[in-house]
């Protein structure tokens, strides 16, 4: 059984850091994006799982690229 | 200091987020080795868990005590089926107002029933896990010796191949 941890604060992952580490520059309390936004919380939460399909090293942070509402997010559900 | 200082620190830190980095910034390390599983499921053949530590719990259950200091080191089991009408947030160390709007934004079930039925994963785990950040001393030791394990251990009956943590 393999672990993900997504968090907001990077220095936190630092500190204390899963096997696989995703840190996403949003709030606290709203990690997968905002109220209602589900294309957003689709895309962070399989950017999430998409750690499990990569090569890694145990405590390594992937740095999710999103700027709030600025960033454009791609469906996974319309993805092939 | 009452639940209403908690509830007001955790409002000014979710709108200043260098107060978070520069609290974690205070911590000490954890010692060791990162432990390491290797990931040998194709995504779409996993079975996925989510475990929140956003205090995620269903209206029916106990809420996370909150009189304690140093925080609940108990955890919540959530269906997969169950409805976001049917969850409740108790946790005063973070500001959740958004969660409780749609708590897709801390516990994204909804969102995890979607990949699995579009195919970008295998399914949905029977069983999810709620817990609370913010454990202390007491507490951490229980959720150490205690909780972890007992919440490893159900979702490998599961069959769980992948997990999803994330806090509040």
């Amino acid at each position: 059984m393999a672990t993900v941890l997504i968090g907001v604060v990077r220095e936190m992952l630092q500190k204390a850091p899963a096997p696989r580490n995703v840190f996403v520059p949003f709030r606290l309390g709203q990690i997968f994006g905002e109220p209602g936004a589900d294309v957003q919380q689709r895309a962070v939460l399989m950017d999430a799982l998409t750690a499990f399909a990569h090569p890694s090293a145990p405590g390594a942070i992937v740095d999710l690229p999103y700027r709030w509402k600025r960033s454009v997010y791609r469906d996974p559900l319309g993805q092939t | 200091m009452g639940r209403g200082w908690n509830q007001l620190l955790s409002w000014i830190y979710t709108r200043v987020p260098a107060l978070s980095r520069r609290y974690a910034a205070g911590l000490d390390a954890v010692a060791g080795a990162v432990p390491w599983t290797p990931a040998r499921v194709p995504l779409e053949h996993a079975t996925v868990a989510l475990v929140t530590l956003a205090g995620v719990h269903l209206r029916g259950q106990p809420a996370f005590d909150m009189q304690n200091a140093n925080g609940d080191a108990s955890f919540r089991v959530i269906p997969r089926t169950v409805s976001p009408a049917d969850l409740a947030i108790t946790h005063d160390y973070y500001d959740h107002a958004a969660a409780d709007r749609d708590v897709n934004v801390v516990f994204p079930l909804e969102r995890l029933r979607e990949l699995a039925a579009a195919g970008r994963i295998g399914r949905v785990a029977p069983r999810h896990v709620g817990a609370m950040g913010h454990i202390l001393d007491r507490e951490e030791r229980r959720l150490v010796a205690e909780s972890a394990p007992a919440i490893a251990r159900l979702l490998k009956e599961d069959g769980v191949d992948y997990v999803v943590l994330s806090p509040g």
